[in-house]
């Protein structure tokens, strides 16, 4: 993944760790001229030469320093253009993906992976550019300077270096699970938090203050127990290092003193090996580094893979219409089960036919099946057998666009988007003009509230508007939906948040003001229902009873049933 | 969305000190009284006292020990080098120097070790104490708090903002505590060693804190506007992503992107700047550190010609002025690492400053029997907006009330009032003739059980969602509770009975079967009064049958006050009170209130037969 979306940038991300290779051996001769300074300029009582070597060095850092930058800027080029081009891919891909497949992710996961994941993955792009080539560099530079200097180091390295390798091993082994652990742990705390905010409530009426206390202290003491754990493991990494790295100099000076005795070095090598070494034991730590970046954006990338992996929804092609008068609905033999159910089917061998113009209306208790019946209409998700057809045309058949245009939908939870009112109206048809809005707004029974706000239709949607009522969300979601002039126009269970009388006025002026809209309506309310042209009872995800009320009435002990429970009493 | 986890403790932070510029990238929030806040995060501090001040001096020890070890490096060298004022090699003083060494890093790598812990164990201790003392506070506030707050909010408080100053204990307190012996420290030990050399180092720290400051200040305001956008492709994300369905019913798939594309873009380019501008950082140091190193090579230079000074001392004038470049610019990223937290900090307090539920009642042990008094309520939540005015109601022990009217019309918050969730305005309610101001809170809601519209259940057993109602009920108790309900029969068909863990909001089970159970938890608290707040709005009808037989039962011989939109749900109320702009428009028995033909009236046929009034 990281070299597909790499592969445009290469040049940046090769320039990085050249120019970085470039700053690397500044480093690297630094502590040579050093030497020189000190063994000939200082000890040699040679001004001259600590000038020369001074200006010499000074040209070397600066061109050490641009180098350093211009690494800098090209590996935040490759970066974040690596990160802009895979976030787009993910969004385009998250947009793109069928209902089905949302579901699975749930959105909130989706939301996490396109933020949290996108920004490990960068990170450690990041780290990879600049880090793994910067160490590489400095890890060989700085072994064979220090060989160069003189080959009896090379005792300290075979030993120092395998054991640092083991101590990075085993302490990454180890940590590793911890961490997940912590987050686990954090998980539950706020799991707890989240309930009593969202509760409060139900605790308050019962009294139960000290007993959430209670809880919460036993999962915060859990997190605080578990986080000390992975503290004293981290603890003693740091140290452990460090002492080896101070070993290794005091074996060098060590070295060198009984060298210098027998005449066969200078003081200014061992200051230049002291450095070199704690060069190639720091990039040893920054690969430690480097692995544990690699191992949280492993999860990450996985989990970015996984969305941009799924297979695509099948968008069909579009093949001429057929029927004149439009505004059909036909579904033939269909049964339905949810992908991720439980393989319960949730709707079975339905047969249906919706005329051009009708008002149906589905009625039926929670989870027999409603809203799965109107979500295979704009093929939100497919049939499991059977047909669902759209003015004589399989819906499979359609490009889901061409398909969608048809429709209007209000869904039962109707979002909103930040905007104004008149923008989130406008979005059913963007090149609306004023007055269609207007009239939208009217057919939806909004206006009357919309022009008591202060801003009107200018107003400003918040928080997926929070500030608005339940039943002016509706509202404002059938504006939207009625403005497209759909064919057909599916509601489901949108105006539950209504006032009868509401309702009631909302019905007659969609009657009115679409006569040709055929109207498919979900509700729980037989009230609301009474006057369709077909009413349609949904049990355990089959039809049990088609008609008028009136026959209904007459046919159906399911639909007396519901009648009865909601209105007892007889006619007044 | 739930709070962000990726804020997650960072343990590799604690040994990590780059890359350069990252720890930067913050954004930094400026609080709003830097040093109240300050001094109140640091009294949270000195609860752990005694490991404070061991830590303290610990890191005192340490620092000595990096302190000594260059000039015992210095030492070590100069013993070996044969100079005109040190004319042969001393190889005994370069062992013992070399072993005093080893000793001094073997100390500063044990004591690091316990500084790590200490510091672990006192940013761990100084969160749990403030996580805990913020829960407990948030549980005591008011309903209003949580009403008027957002609840995304008040959760981030609890972990992100703690959190951050978790980092910011564990972290930066050390890390300037260090940083401020270290540059103390090394200026005396080099002051000592020669202070013209002392002079010359002091000329790269000073270009290094002019250049600290410059750099973070540009940078900040590119990490600031960083900040911003990703905010807002965030933001653009979530909001389609959860609004998946509107958007495909809408086709406004292409959109959305061609807007994440503008967006994104936006970010990447913003990011570069940002990014290039923090990465220039560490060579900018570097080549400042380099300069310094030249100043001291050729001054030190100089000076050993002249025998002012040995080559010892210029080595370890090198290692100190190397040491101390870092804790300069340590500090300075430091600072503004303190000042988010202290932002975070000021949030927390904000919690914790509110006033806690008032309870001046002193009634304790009442024995309630249920005759409920409104006299003459009024009240409103927003200044100047009232919502109940002149509200009288009297209802006897053991009746039926339902409450009925329009959204806004005042229902819930009667009981709002009822509960003490919220205080009156003016006017006394009644619990069998003691106001209720006069009762203990607790005492008071002991006696009160409600079911509200949304059912809370969490995530813990099936038994213990119901336990709720009365934690010392014993197994015998729970099963007739949850017969009574009518949910003994679902929960016995789930596999694991009443062991079965509910996930979060109890989403493995649908809405009736979660109503049931609230009802159950209510039948085990057995209370005088009940309180059923549109418990069956969100259930279907069919569903709502079973669920009444529930309440039904549950209604019996206790005081009930119901509130309903659903008509069919209230017939067989004993008073039938209908609501309108926080008054009571009439009420009556169902029978009467048709008779009446009046609101109620209206209402009923609008419910039925869908027609305008």
């Amino acid at each position: 993944m990281i070299i597909k979306y790499l592969k445009k940038y290469w040049v940046f991300a090769l320039l990085s760790p050249l120019f970085m290779i470039g700053e690397v051996t500044v480093d690297l001769m630094q502590p040579k001229l050093m030497s020189k300074i000190v063994d000939y300029g200082v000890l040699g009582g040679d001004m001259n030469v600590v000038a020369a070597t001074g200006i010499q060095m000074l040209i070397l850092v600066l061109l050490g320093t641009i180098a350093g930058s211009s690494s800098g800027a090209a590996a935040s080029v490759a970066c974040m253009s690596f990160s802009n081009d895979l976030r787009k891919d993910v969004f385009d891909k998250i947009m793109h993906l069928s209902f089905e497949q949302t579901d699975k992710f749930t959105t909130g996961s989706l939301v996490t992976r396109l933020s949290n994941d996108i920004t490990a993955v960068q990170e450690l792009v990041n780290v990879l550019i600049r880090m793994i080539f910067r160490s590489g560099v400095m890890f060989i530079g700085g072994i064979v300077m220090t060989l160069m200097i003189n080959i009896k180091f090379a005792f300290i390295l075979i030993i120092i270096l395998p054991v640092q390798l083991l101590i990075i091993y085993t302490f990454l082994n180890r940590a590793a699970p911890l961490f997940s652990k912590v987050q686990e742990k954090l998980d539950k705390v706020n799991s707890v938090v989240q309930e009593n905010v969202s509760g409060m409530r139900v605790i308050k009426a019962y009294v139960r203050e000290d007993y959430e206390i209670n809880r919460f202290d036993a999962a915060n003491g859990d997190l605080m127990s578990t986080n000390l754990r992975v503290q004293k493991l981290l603890a003693s990494l740091m140290p452990v290092m460090t002492f080896i790295m101070n070993a290794a100099v005091i074996a060098i000076i060590y070295t060198g003193g009984v060298n210098v005795r027998a005449g066969s070095m200078q003081v200014g090598d061992i200051m230049a090996s002291v450095t070199y070494i704690t060069m190639i034991l720091m990039s040893m730590m920054m690969v430690g580094m480097v692995f544990q970046t690699v191992t949280r954006a492993r999860a990450s990338m996985k989990r970015l893979n996984e969305v941009l992996y799924s297979a695509p929804a099948v968008a069909g092609e579009d093949t001429p219409d057929k029927e004149e008068k439009k505004g059909s609905v036909v579904f033939e033999n269909v049964s339905f089960s949810y992908p991720q159910g439980s393989g319960e089917t949730t709707l079975h061998d339905i047969n249906l036919r919706i005329n051009p113009g009708e008002t149906v209306a589905i009625l039926g208790a929670t989870g027999s099946g409603k809203s799965s019946l109107v979500n295979l209409i704009p093929r939100f998700y497919d049939v499991t057998e059977g047909n669902v057809y759209v003015d004589g045309k399989n819906v499979k058949d359609y490009d889901p666009l061409t398909l969608r245009k048809k429709l209007g939908v209000v869904l039962q939870k109707s979002e909103l988007f930040a905007g104004t009112v008149s923008e989130n109206i406008r979005w059913g048809k963007e090149d609306a003009s004023f007055e269609e809005v207007e009239q939208a707004a009217r057919f939806a029974q909004a206006e009357e509230f919309i022009l008591k706000f202060n801003n009107k239709y200018d107003t400003m949607i918040e928080e997926k508007g929070a500030s608005l009522s339940g039943g002016q969300k509706q509202r404002i979601s059938i504006a939207r939906a009625v403005i497209k002039k759909p064919e057909i126009l599916i509601l489901d269970d949108s105006t539950s948040a209504l006032d009868l009388s509401t309702e009631a006025r909302l019905q007659k002026s969609v009657r009115e003001n679409l006569p040709d809209t055929t109207v498919i309506m979900i509700a729980q309310r037989v009230a609301s229902v009474m006057r369709a042209d077909k009413i349609i009872v949904l049990e355990d995800g089959t039809i049990a009873a088609e008609g008028t009320h009136d026959e209904l009435m007459k046919t159906s002990g399911v639909y007396r049933d519901i009648y009865d429970s909601q209105l007892k009493k007889e006619v007044v | 969305m739930a709070a962000k986890n990726d804020n997650a403790p960072n343990p590799a932070m604690n040994f990590r000190k780059g890359p350069p510029g990252q720890r930067m990238a913050m954004p930094v929030e400026k609080p709003k009284n830097m040093r109240r806040t300050l001094k109140r995060l640091i009294s949270y501090i000195g609860r752990s006292r005694s490991i404070f001040f061991v830590l303290m001096a610990t890191m005192t020890a340490i620092t000595a020990c990096s302190l000594i070890s260059p000039s015992l490096q210095g030492f070590a060298i100069d013993a070996i080098t044969i100079t005109e004022g040190h004319l042969q090699i001393e190889f005994d003083k370069f062992l013992k120097m070399l072993t005093l060494l080893g000793v001094s890093y073997a100390l500063t790598s044990v004591l690091t070790y316990s500084q790590v812990l200490l510091s672990a164990k006192l940013s761990q201790t100084t969160v749990y104490t403030m996580r805990n003392d913020l829960f407990s506070k948030m549980v005591r506030l008011p309903i209003k708090y949580t009403d008027t707050h957002q609840h995304g909010d008040i959760m981030s408080r609890m972990t992100n903002d703690v959190e951050n100053i978790s980092n910011t204990v564990s972290q930066s307190i050390g890390s300037l505590l260090s940083s401020g012996l270290t540059v103390t420290g090394t200026v005396i030990i080099m002051l000592i060693r020669s202070p013209i050399l002392t002079l010359v180092s002091m000329t790269s720290i000073a270009l290094t804190l002019i250049a600290t400051n410059i750099m973070s200040k540009y940078m900040r305001k590119y990490f600031k506007r960083q900040q911003v956008i990703l905010g807002r492709v965030n933001g653009h994300a979530e909001e389609n992503i959860t609004g998946y369905k509107t958007v495909a019913a809408f086709s406004k798939e292409d959109k959305a992107c061609m807007e994440f594309r503008r967006l994104s873009d936006e970010l990447r380019i913003c990011g570069i700047k940002a990014a290039t501008l923090g990465g220039c950082m560490g060579p900018i140091m570097n080549t400042i550190g380099n300069i310094g190193f030249l100043l001291i090579a050729a001054a030190g230079g100089a000076l050993a010609l002249r025998g002012a000074i040995s080559v010892g001392t210029i080595q370890t004038f090198i290692i100190y002025a190397k040491q101390f470049s870092r804790p300069i610019s340590e500090i300075a990223n430091q600072f503004a690492q303190i000042q988010t937290a202290v932002a975070g900090a000021e949030r927390v307090f904000e919690i914790m400053d509110e006033n806690p539920e008032k309870d001046e009642g002193t009634a304790g042990n009442i024995d309630v029997k249920g005759a409920i008094s409104f006299e003459n309520i009024t009240f409103s939540y927003k200044e100047g907006e009232p919502v109940l005015r002149d509200f009288n109601l009297e209802i006897k022990p053991g009746e039926k009330v339902a409450l009925v009217g329009a959204t806004g019309s005042g229902k819930t918050t009667v009981v709002n009032l009822l509960t003490r969730f919220y205080d009156t305005d003016g006017g006394s309610i009644k619990i069998d003739g003691v106001d209720i101001n006069d009762i203990k809170k607790d005492e008071l809601r002991k006696n009160i059980a409600i079911v509200l519209q949304d059912t809370v259940l969490f995530s813990d057993s099936i038994r213990s969602n119901i336990l709720y109602g009365r934690l010392d009920a014993e197994e015998s108790e729970v099963k007739r509770a949850a017969q009574v309900s009518n949910a003994h029969s679902f929960i016995c068909r789930l596999p694991e009975g009443y062991d079965t863990v509910l996930t979060e909001g109890g989403g493995n089970l649908s809405q009736g079967e979660r109503q049931l159970l609230s009802i159950t938890r209510a039948v085990l608290a057995d209370p005088k009064i009940l309180i059923l707040d549109e418990a069956t709005s969100s259930v279907d009808t069919r569903t709502e049958l079973h669920i009444q037989k529930a309440m039904i039962a549950l209604m019996k011989n206790r005081t009930s006050i119901i509130i309903a939109h659903r008509l069919s749900t209230i017939q067989d109320a004993d008073i039938i009170v209908v609501l309108d702009g926080g008054r009571i428009k009439e009420a009556g028995s169902h029978d009467e209130l048709i008779e009446k033909r009046g609101s109620y009236y209206n209402l009923y046929k609008s419910q039925f037969a869908g027609n305008a009034t």
